[in-house]
């Protein structure tokens, strides 16, 4: 797929805010206080496990959910009390949306045919975009001859055939395979790029979000826990929450003196601010943790798994605590179940957590 | 650790007789039988029938399409065109209010209204005959209670005419629209609703270009059954207007019970042809229709 | 579970609901004003006392009955063997048993009445001097009417076999006879006691859509000359319309109670909703 001339947005990419929104459904709190900016652009994630808020907030944006209280601008003009016909944010919906009756073709230029475009005009564009996203010679196809993901590059045509402010994409991937997800996940990003659209782009594959977007906006419980780009996620988790839910942590317990850490005979500095008391959870990501035979000691390998050039190897510590770590395969081969290892962790500052 | 198993005595099988058991297809004969009998024969009777025409004076049987011919001329061609004017109205205007009350309860937020409606709709689907026509007596006949209180008749309304069977025959109709095109309308998924709102349709712009396009084949399958039902229909009819409004139906009612031209005694037998030709016409269009709304919703 | 819109333009939908409300219940309501306000007496329950001392109600609903009872019991018997075999054994035979039961629909009464009306004639006309004739008189005795009971089965194939393939659908009888057999049990034990059961609510069913329909039923009756419940309801009118009113109101309630109570026991199969 490559953008066409007519497609580059650069200049004129929107910024989209999300202010204080509020949303309750009956008992449940569906957005507790969101403050959010996407700037032009990028490809914003919005990562979160179910029932977070996000794609309630995507929702807001396309005009079909409406917040109790707060805002949403898009290039700083408030779009809250705009109804969604009129919204200028194309969307890709999870599955099932394109009308069943109409062509590929025709479906691709419904948002045209709305506007009163001229046939002629309106399927000619309506071409152009399926050519973009590989999809030229499938316009007389009707949806139910279209696999998973060409019903979705349709969709993808459709969102932008009216040259959006913002495109919004809710879980697309989800109902498709996952060989199609991947292939259709490197097209779509490639094409955001070369259009330069902002992008709001929800799921909850933490993979997908991570390899995706410009920055995430990890969100639980209504509330934005971090919004930061995937690799300042992933290496510098805010909260214990965003270091567990991206990516794996294992917790070991370990007492704070003094701005550093006892943990597995070792001590080591604390990143960041410490918790108040001095009983805490150290989290550390697999491939930190160092695992080496040693018949003296009292932690054993519980289990390991295969996962390619590396093994994830789970260590049972002597009070209990299961740690994992990701050695080279050649090097886990050694250590098969019932061995005995030490657990060390590199001389670096260390993520600390209140203890569970 | 392993328990021990006490010994139970058990009879010994039967050593299996390889006898074979009669075919599965044996069952369905009896069925079959059946049907042929007592459908098979009054069909290939009426059928014969229709084609047969006894001279009065030597009493000998012809072949002839001179009953069919008949039976679309004169008396019985009014009767034919005021079955099918009557069957038309009453279906169309079922269809529309059919509609009208499937999608009200379908999008409503209170699930045991859908149900409530939908089982009502079930019950009163199967109604009609008798007591639906002395319900509409006691209601709006010459001394029915809405006709007396509001003094209808003075104002010239006459139960027992054409508007009032249309009147009549919706009480079992729109019901059955409901049942056929709820599925439908819960068909119609969301996403198409907001995909549509998100690509610049309003509400009036989406029921043109995407709802009722997709609609189109269970809308028009469900007036087809309708069409077929009111055509049908005769138990009401007779129990209401008598001979007042023309239908098919009272018509070969009177031709068997005796009220026929000499010589055109088989008259009743080609209009039940032509009965069972139009209700075939029915079910050859409604069945592929269908098939069709069923491909789009079902996806 | 589709989310509910809660957009402007919802009067209607009461509007609309109201108004089928009134039109369907207005002419029940009445109905039973009829019955009970005779212009001319004020308010009297008369129509209802009087259903049972009025010459032909309790014979002519007894006759109804029996010949419900006579058709729920052929009917099932035809079917339950037919539609258990066709799961079982004969699959191929399934359109044919399909189009078979469908056929009663493509005949409407009044056309299936004439058809029959014909064959009956042949009786005197062809048939005196054989012994078929016995069998064409007695098949028409007014004390209980067996060419009813025929037509009847033939008119009720349809929803019958709505019903019980509905039933068959939701369990997998081929399991339960393979299942019930290597337990030991010869062929009718197996049906009886494993498949028959479960067929219960199917059973149930295709019992009172056949009930409805033969206490409902005029068309075939009235025509042949014989006087089930509704033709007694219809002879009735026209010296006592109160009565053949609060009649047919009766009537009504209880045909719906049971269908009523028929939804009750799940036979919900009409609408599919998609999540």
């Amino acid at each position: 797929m490559t953008a066409t001339t007519l497609e580059k947005a650069a200049t004129t990419a929107a910024t989209v805010e999300f202010l204080g929104l509020r949303r309750e459904f009956g008992r449940t709190v569906a957005l507790d206080g969101l403050d959010l900016t996407a700037r032009p652009g990028e490809l914003l994630a919005l990562l979160g496990p179910s029932g977070c808020g996000k794609t309630t907030a995507l929702r807001m944006l396309a005009g079909f959910e409406h917040p109790d209280s707060g805002e949403v601008l898009v290039d700083g003009e408030d779009v809250t009390r705009v109804p969604a016909h009129r919204r200028d944010a194309g969307m890709v919906f999870q599955s099932y949306s394109l009308f069943p009756h109409l062509s590929a073709l025709d479906n691709v230029a419904f948002g045209l045919r709305m506007r009163k475009v001229r046939t002629a005009e309106r399927q000619a564009r309506a071409a152009e975009l399926l050519e973009l996203v590989g999809l030229g010679d499938k316009g007389a196809s009707f949806p139910h001859q279209l696999s998973g993901g060409q019903q979705q590059r349709v969709a993808l045509a459709r969102a932008l055939a009216l040259r959006p402010r913002v495109l919004l994409l809710d879980e697309p991937l989800s109902a498709l395979d996952a060989k199609v997800r991947l292939t259709l996940r490197e097209e779509i990003r490639r094409l955001q790029q070369e259009l330069g659209i902002t992008t709001l782009f929800v799921t909850h594959d933490q993979e997908e979000a991570l390899s995706m977007a410009d920055r995430v906006a990890v969100m639980r419980a209504g509330r934005l826990e971090q919004c930061a780009a995937p690799a300042e996620l992933y290496g510098r988790p805010a909260t214990a929450f965003v270091a567990e839910f991206v990516g794996t942590m294992s917790r070991i317990p370990g007492r704070v003196t003094d701005g550093t850490v006892e943990v597995l005979g070792q001590r080591l500095p604390v990143d960041g601010e410490a918790p108040a008391s001095p009983e805490v959870d150290v989290l550390v990501r697999p491939e930190a943790v160092r695992v080496t035979a040693e018949d003296a000691s009292d932690a054993r390998v519980v289990a390991s798994a295969f996962l390619g050039a590396a093994t994830r190897v789970t260590v049972r510590l002597a009070d209990g605590t299961e740690v994992k770590a990701d050695l080279p395969t050649h090097e886990a081969a050694a250590l098969g179940a019932g061995t005995a290892v030490t657990v060390s962790l590199p001389e670096r500052p260390v993520l600390v957590a209140d203890r569970l | 650790m392993t328990a021990t198993l006490t010994r139970v005595d058990v009879a010994p099988v039967a050593s299996p007789k390889r006898r074979r058991h009669a075919p599965g297809w044996l069952a369905v004969v009896p069925l079959l039988a059946f049907v042929a009998l007592a459908f098979g024969i009054p069909a290939l009777a009426m059928l014969n029938g229709a084609f047969t025409v006894k001279d009065p004076a030597t009493g000998a049987t012809s072949y002839t399409t001179a009953n069919l011919t008949a039976s679309l001329k004169g008396a019985y061609l009014t009767a034919l065109l005021g079955s099918v004017k009557l069957s038309a109205v009453s279906a169309v205007i079922s269809t529309v209010f059919g509609l009208l009350v499937a999608q009200a309860v379908v999008t409503s937020r209170f699930r045991a209204l859908r149900e409530a409606v939908l089982t009502a709709s079930g019950v009163l689907a199967n109604f009609g005959g008798v007591p639906l026509a002395f319900a509409f007596v006691a209601t709006l006949g010459n001394s029915g209670v809405l006709t007396r209180y509001f003094g209808l008749a003075d104002k010239g309304w006459n139960l027992y005419s054409f508007s009032g069977l249309v009147i009549v025959y919706l009480y079992f109709l729109i019901p059955l629209m409901v049942l056929t095109i709820t599925p439908a309308l819960d068909g119609l998924r969301v996403q198409w609703r907001e995909a549509a709102r998100n690509n610049g349709a309003t509400a009036v712009q989406y029921w043109r270009h995407i709802a009722l396009p997709v609609l189109a084949p269970s809308l028009l399958g469900g007036f087809v059954l309708l069409f077929g039902s009111a055509f049908a229909a005769y138990a009401t009819a007779a129990a209401m207007v008598g001979s007042s409004v023309p239908l098919v139906t009272l018509q070969i009612a009177d031709a068997i019970s005796g009220n026929v031209l000499v010589g055109q005694e088989n008259v009743a037998l080609a209009l039940s042809l032509d009965m069972v030709l139009v209700a075939g016409l029915v079910m050859a269009v409604y069945l592929p229709l269908q098939r069709r709304s069923a491909r789009w919703l079902d996806n | 579970m589709a989310r509910q819109l809660n957009r402007p333009g919802r009067p209607w939908r009461g509007v609309v609901l109201a108004g089928a409300a009134l039109y369907f219940l207005v002419p029940l309501a009445a109905s039973v004003v009829f019955t009970v306000d005779v212009p001319g007496q004020g308010v009297t329950f008369d129509a209802y006392t009087q259903i049972f001392g009025t010459d032909g109600f309790v014979s002519s609903l007894l006759l109804s009955l029996e010949l419900a009872a006579a058709t729920i019991a052929i009917v099932l018997l035809l079917m339950v063997p037919a539609m258990v075999a066709l799961r079982l054994g004969a699959p191929k035979l399934r359109p044919v048993v399909e189009i078979v039961c469908s056929l009663p629909l493509v005949v409407p009464p009044i056309a299936f009445v004439a058809g029959i009306g014909t064959v009956l004639k042949w009786g005197p006309e062809h048939l005196s001097r054989t012994p078929l004739f016995q069998t064409f008189v007695s098949i028409q005795n007014p004390d209980f009417p067996f060419v009813l009971v025929l037509a009847y089965v033939v008119m009720a194939l349809p929803f019958v076999y709505r019903a019980l393939d509905a039933g068959l659908r939701a369990m997998d009888v081929r399991t339960l006879v393979e299942a019930a057999r290597s337990c030991g049990a010869g062929w009718p034990q197996a049906l009886v006691r494993a498949v028959l059961p479960n067929l219960r609510g199917a059973l149930l069913n295709a019992s009172f859509l056949t009930l409805a329909l033969v206490l409902g039923e005029f068309t075939v009756a009235q025509l042949l000359g014989f006087q089930p419940f509704a033709v007694w309801i219809v002879n009735v009118s026209g010296s006592q319309a109160q009565l053949s009113v609060a009649v047919s109101v009766l009537s009504l309630l209880v045909t719906w109670a049971l269908l009523l109570a028929l939804a009750g026991f799940g036979g919900r199969s009409r609408t599919a909703p998609r999540g």
